[in-house]
């Protein structure tokens, strides 16, 4: 096993955010600013490293849907497995965050 | 807001995202500006009706546009932290080839750029005739010094010998020369025999047939050096006088450069008629063998008896200055040899190719590595050609004994240490991927060495191979070893295998 791996990674309350927007199904860049408030050069390269840690996965969506809908195609993004669990974890780190942003069963109840 | 100002706007968030992207690798700079570009128009979408002011809309959407440099700007430094941690001092192959070609570059340039050392690696030096020797009193303190007066050239010139046939005369002074400027300078002034240039088998540049030498009036001969920085190189100065020592001269041509191979540097040569110069004047005698003469000769020296009218005899040594003496081609390789010969003594010449297992890396890496090794010796090789001739020959004003001690010793020992650590550097490069293995730890205890493995351990940063260095060699275990990693290992090292 890679040394480090039954070690959940700490996240900062930024990037907790940004996780738990995404988990949300705030799933693109911009809504995920929408959501949580934070500026443009704080949120992708947020986003950027929860992919390079795989955290979160992307792909783009398919051109015909954005041709559709008349708007370029949007990246989208999503949590991983690791990303789930390093949510979890995080929550019990920031305990408001599920407050903040609430995700869509938290909604749904 | 008005059309153009939008239109503005939009220019201004363009260059941004532009600029932006100049910021990321060439590779991911399609994909940023994609997202970059969407994400925009979302902005766009949202800023438009609910901000009230359209330059707040505008606002947030150059404030979208800035944090796309934030967003590059997180990547680059994350790149160079990666650089910096995975390209230390253990070079890549290429870089390592591209450091000796720059050092060739610069010992090349060096040498085209000395004269002395372009004269010295010229392979066409004028050639010396034949049969030639330098006549010298026997005394060893007269190597360039001038013995024999010009009476006894007379007397020599003026009789029949059986074994020369040709002699001819000449001394080296400092002479004040009036060449045009109004200010006159030294120049060192060779006082010859009319017949000099013709027994030496030189030819006289630039000569005109109606300058005759050989004449009743002094003639001037100039070195090439001389006409080159004195006249420019200007092939009208034939005919025209020149005041060397008061006394006009009329310069009849020029003499080829570097055929001059004779004791003294003279910049000129002033071609006297017998009765112009002094009885008594010493300086040096050359003489041409006969064919007779010739056989006589041994290593190059003949002994030269001359019985005097007053019936005493006086020995002289008459030295050929054709000899074979060796060039600065043969001191190179001579010297590449006597380093290839001394090699073994200061380091083992195994290659380290021996693996812990059967396996072998495939043959297009094998015949990589060993063309990285040639490639390594066919730049050193050259490299320790040109910066022993700058070393050697680029101070010296003349190719002397001394310029080819230094050539040898500069080379041999450029080729001893340059080829030792081509083959050093050659054994701590990964089979597979050429770069240099690193991270060196020590493995067992030295007090153990024949009870257990003792000695060094090294990784390929790109997880292709640990390199075995055994503490001291045993019977068993005598020389390093790679051990070829397999996919178990990949877990270590960050991003694909490079292979």
């Amino acid at each position: 096993m890679a040394p480090g791996a039954n070690s959940e990674p700490k996240l900062s309350h930024t990037a907790a955010m940004i996780l738990q927007a995404i988990h949300a199904g705030y799933v693109y860049g911009f809504s995920v600013m929408e959501m949580t408030g934070l500026p443009s050069g704080t949120v992708y390269p947020a986003m950027r490293r929860l992919e390079r840690d795989e955290l979160i996965r992307s792909h783009w969506e398919k051109q015909s849907i954005a041709d559709a809908e008349q708007r370029p195609a949007r990246k989208y993004y999503k949590l991983t497995a690791a990303g789930k669990s390093t949510l979890e974890a995080s929550r019990k780190r920031y305990p408001l965050l599920e407050r903040l942003i609430p995700s869509e069963e938290a909604k749904s109840v | 807001m008005t059309g153009l100002i939008a239109l503005g706007f939009r220019a201004i968030d363009h260059g941004l995202l532009q600029g932006a992207s100049l910021l990321v690798p060439a590779r991911q700079r399609r994909e940023w500006c994609r997202e970059w570009y969407a994400e925009m128009w979302h902005v766009r979408q949202a800023c438009a009706p609910g901000c009230g002011s359209p330059w707040r809309a505008e606002r947030n959407v150059t404030a979208f546009c800035l944090g796309a440099f934030q967003d590059a700007w997180c990547l680059c430094r994350e790149t160079q932290r990666n650089e910096v941690q995975s390209a230390p001092l253990h070079s890549s192959a290429g870089q390592c080839l591209f450091c000796l070609a720059a050092v060739l570059a610069v010992s090349y340039a060096f040498a085209l750029l000395l004269p002395e050392v372009r004269a010295a690696r010229d392979p066409l030096r004028y050639p010396v005739k034949s049969g030639l020797i330098l006549l010298k009193d026997e005394s060893p303190d007269s190597e360039a010094k001038p013995t024999i007066p010009f009476k006894q050239f007379r007397i020599w010139s003026a009789g029949k010998h059986r074994y020369f046939d040709g002699f001819a005369f000449y001394r080296i002074s400092r002479q004040s020369v009036l060449a045009g400027a109004e200010e006159p300078s030294r120049w060192n002034v060779a006082e010859s025999s009319s017949n000099l240039f013709a027994l030496l088998g030189i030819p006289i540049r630039l000569a005109r047939a109606e300058e005759s030498l050989g004449g009743n009036s002094a003639e001037a001969i100039l070195s090439y050096k001389v006409w080159k920085n004195e006249f420019g190189g200007d092939p009208g100065i034939i005919g025209s006088l020149i005041s060397v020592g008061g006394v006009q001269t009329r310069i009849v041509g020029v003499a080829p450069e570097r055929a001059w191979k004779l004791p003294g540097k003279p910049d000129a040569w002033l071609l006297k008629p017998d009765y112009a110069i002094p009885a008594d004047a010493k300086g040096h005698v050359v003489a041409h063998l006969t064919h007779e003469g010739r056989s006589k000769m041994w290593a190059d020296r003949v002994d030269v008896t001359v019985y005097n009218p007053d019936h005493t005899e006086q020995d002289f040594l008459g030295v050929a200055f054709d000899e074979q003496t060796p060039g600065p081609r043969e001191i190179y390789w001579f010297s590449v040899l006597l380093a290839l010969l001394a090699l073994p003594a200061i380091t083992s010449v195994s290659f380290g190719e021996f693996s812990v297992s059967s396996h072998k890396p495939p043959w297009p890496r094998r015949i990589l590595r060993w063309a990285y090794l040639l490639a390594k010796l066919a730049v050193l090789l050259p490299i320790a050609n040109f910066v022993s001739l700058d070393l050697a020959y680029g101070h010296a004003s003349q190719h002397s004994s001394a310029s080819e001690y230094a050539q040898l010793s500069v080379c041999f020992l450029i080729c001893l240490f340059g080829i030792r650590w081509a083959l050093l550097d050659q054994r701590q490069r990964c089979p597979v991927c050429l770069k240099r293995v690193v991270h060196p730890a020590q493995v067992g205890l030295a007090s153990r060495t024949f009870l257990a493995w003792n000695g060094t351990e090294l990784m390929c940063t790109g997880g292709h191979t640990l390199l075995h260095v055994p503490g001291l060699p045993t019977s068993w275990f005598a020389t390093q070893r790679w051990l070829y990693l397999d996919a178990s290992w990949d877990f270590l090292f960050v991003g694909p295998k490079a292979s």
